[in-house]
């Protein structure tokens, strides 16, 4: 299944992409693609998938973007 | 008393004198400072219906007891007058030395009075006020007058200072400082240059007094190697506010062209990434941990600096996605004393009227050499255009009609800051009731509405988390006063700060302290809004039609088709107002106020309007 990840902020140091097209090793929920690209889990994300917000548990579907960001605040 | 001063500084312009007046412990934990201490005296001391650039404006610098003392992000100050852009109290807060100078000078606030006959400048050291002459820096930019100042009064010192925005008391002119960037979105900076008052200059050599300093200084000093540690284990610092860009952009809510749409494929461009790459330096405020401001080279070589907010509103906003042009567009608005989120909004509004047919000129979006034109022409207030669009954006609105007011986005006259809310009710809210207009610095609560909410929800929970982060934010931090970030971004506890406070003051303050000092500020702000505008309505809290309009929704994307909805928005307003204790204009009932101990207050904003 082929997902597309894109990373925010300090997350693209972490994960070590900016974006790009996965091919993963099988289904996979939200939050299993974020540990699988590395990003730690104690760390607070919010998770958009298509554009719109996703729960860690929710699967994905082929063809998805996945944006994954570290909590802002609005400065 | 201790952790305060016990004196404010007032200035009279007209007559060059001044005089140091004592406050009472009672008036110092009612109202803590910063903020409290300005919106308090400017209602005491400002009759109704003065006109905001007359000589009986007064403008206030005011501190808190944390203020300048070595502890997470302390180096801030708070500037405030009667607004001339939104018509009442306005204020706004930046990074100054003038934080940690003018408390060694003994003061916890200053009051500026009346008008000088010709350009000045105020010189305040210790007990000594020198009132001097500012030709040689009258008509000059900021950068200039604050290097020739450091020349002349030494690096330490702590300045504020006005640009020729300022000096043509353009609406939405601040208050700018090298020390940290600037402050007073509503025209600050225009009440200090109707006053003729180009810089304050200040030097402090005394000690700031402390119930424990021992205490404040072992608490202070861990909590500045805390907050870094925060700061470099998170990498907020790598791309500072500006990585929120890139997440505006995927969820359909960064600002493009005049908040017309909400995501554009050229936004990365100038995203986060960009920004960090072309970054030549960076700064912050003193005793910052966490340094927000980064610099880069602008398309003519000078150095600007950048952050979400400046990048948001003269980028996108006006659809220039050239880092470059971005940077120099917020050069000169930095140079000029011109506030970045109103001059972008403004420059969007021009660009979208001229297309509606409401407004005649040759300014496109997209075009960033004639932005750089329209805000000189803005700042020196030359030209039709320049003269009117100096005024911000609904005030030019009302002169071009065609029903361009719902297109002008701002509340209460204040340009809002660079989040595109149509599909995003919460943080609609938020701006909708900011105490003083269109501002993002009390609440900002998308990533709830998105992951602790539901988007669509306009439910009790989001006026509730509004009115958690408005007593946070808008109060707390602006009281105390110091920078929200080191909580906000990178998590430092904000158990830390009744610590801080307590150990300067003596005193045994909780957070619940702090909540209702906060709920007494934005009720003292109300008041200013009902005694300025007795007929409010709860319009006022709107933010403008073009949120509303079916035909302004996204045409493609995950937000197709969704603008907000009035009968929804009205209802999420109710909540506010029912969870606040405020009557249906939106103003706190009696009962608020006897609670918030403003009985005296109420009485006298109920000489001019109907408290309920």
């Amino acid at each position: 299944m082929k997902v597309t990840v894109k990373l925010i902020g300090p997350l693209i140091y972490e994960g070590g992409f900016s974006e790009k097209t996965l091919e993963l090793p099988g289904p996979m929920t939200a939050g299993e693609l974020s540990a699988f690209v590395k990003i730690n889990k104690k760390r607070p994300t919010i998770m958009t998938r298509n554009g719109k917000a996703v729960a860690p548990g929710d699967a994905l579907a082929e063809g998805d973007r996945v944006v994954i960001s570290h909590i802002y605040s609005g400065g | 008393m201790k952790g305060w001063t016990g004196y404010i500084l007032r200035v009279n312009l007209t007559d060059k004198t001044w005089k140091k007046e004592s406050f009472t412990e009672d008036f110092a934990k009612k109202w803590v400072g910063g903020r409290g201490f300005a919106s308090k005296i400017l209602f005491d001391e400002l009759k109704p219906g003065i006109d905001p650039l007359g000589p009986e404006n007064k403008l206030v610098v005011a501190l808190g007891p944390i203020a300048g003392i070595p502890a997470p992000n302390t180096g801030k100050v708070v500037v405030a007058a009667k607004s001339p852009l939104t018509g009442f109290y306005g204020d706004g807060n930046l990074g100054s030395n003038v934080s940690s100078q003018l408390r060694k000078a003994g003061y916890d606030a200053m009051i500026i009075e009346g008008k000088a006959d010709k350009p000045t400048y105020l010189n305040i050291e210790d007990d000594k006020v020198e009132f001097l002459p500012a030709d040689e820096m009258w008509g000059k930019g900021t950068y200039f007058s604050n290097e020739w100042i450091y020349k002349k009064h030494g690096k330490n010192a702590g300045v504020l200072n006005i640009g020729q925005a300022g000096e043509n008391k353009v609406l939405f002119a601040v208050i700018r400082s090298l020390e940290g960037r600037a402050g007073g979105r509503p025209g600050i900076g225009a009440v200090m240059g109707s006053k003729m008052l180009k810089a304050i200059v200040v030097k402090g050599t005394k000690q700031i007094p402390q119930a424990d300093p021992e205490l404040m200084r072992k608490l202070g000093i861990d909590g500045l190697k805390k907050a870094r540690e925060l700061d470099q284990k998170s990498g907020w610092s790598k791309q500072s506010t500006n990585a929120v860009l890139a997440w505006c952009n995927e969820v359909n809510g960064l600002p493009v062209q005049n908040m017309r749409k909400t995501s554009h494929p050229e936004a990365h461009k100038i995203d986060g990434e960009r920004l960090d790459a072309a970054r030549i330096a960076t700064y912050g405020c003193p005793s910052c941990t966490m340094h927000c401001g980064i610099t880069i080279h602008d398309d003519e070589g000078r150095e600007s600096e950048l952050d979400y907010e400046n990048i948001g509103m003269l980028g996108p906003n006006v659809n220039v996605f050239d880092l470059k042009k971005v940077g120099s567009l917020n050069y000169l608005c930095d140079d000029y004393g011109l506030d970045t989120i109103s001059a972008g909004a403004v420059l969007g509004f021009y660009a979208d009227a001229i297309e509606h047919g409401a407004a005649k000129g040759d300014f496109k979006f997209g075009d960033a050499d004639k932005g750089k034109t329209l805000l000189w022409d803005i700042a020196t207030r030359k030209g039709e255009a320049g003269n009117l669009l100096a005024d911000g954006a609904l005030k030019a609105a009302k002169v071009y009609g065609k029903n361009s007011a719902d297109y002008a986005m701002q509340v209460k006259g204040l340009e809002m800051a660079a989040y595109n809310c149509k599909s995003i009710p919460g943080q609609a809210l938020a701006f909708g009731v900011a105490a003083i207009g269109g501002h993002h610095r009390e609440a900002w609560i998308i990533t709830f509405e998105l992951k602790h909410s539901k988007r669509e929800s306009y439910g009790p929970e989001k006026a509730a988390k509004v009115i958690e982060l408005q007593r946070i934010r808008g109060g707390l931090f602006e009281m105390l006063v110091a920078c929200r970030f080191p909580w906000v971004e990178v998590g430092y506890e904000l158990e830390n700060y009744p610590k801080f406070f307590n150990a300067v003051t003596g005193l045994d303050w909780t957070l619940e302290n702090f909540w209702t000092a906060a709920d007494r500020a934005y009720s003292m702000i109300k008041l200013h809004y009902l005694r300025e505008f007795p007929n409010v309505t709860r319009k006022d809290d709107y933010p403008p039609a073009v949120w509303f309009d079916k035909s302004n929704a996204d045409t493609e994307g995950p937000q197709k088709g969704v603008v907000l909805e009035y009968d929804k928005y009205d209802s999420l307003l109710q909540h506010y107002y029912d969870q606040r204790g405020y009557d249906k204009r939106g103003i706190p009932t009696m009962e608020t106020l006897r609670k918030l101990g403003l009985e005296g207050e109420a009485a006298a904003a109920g000489k001019y309007a109907k408290l309920n």
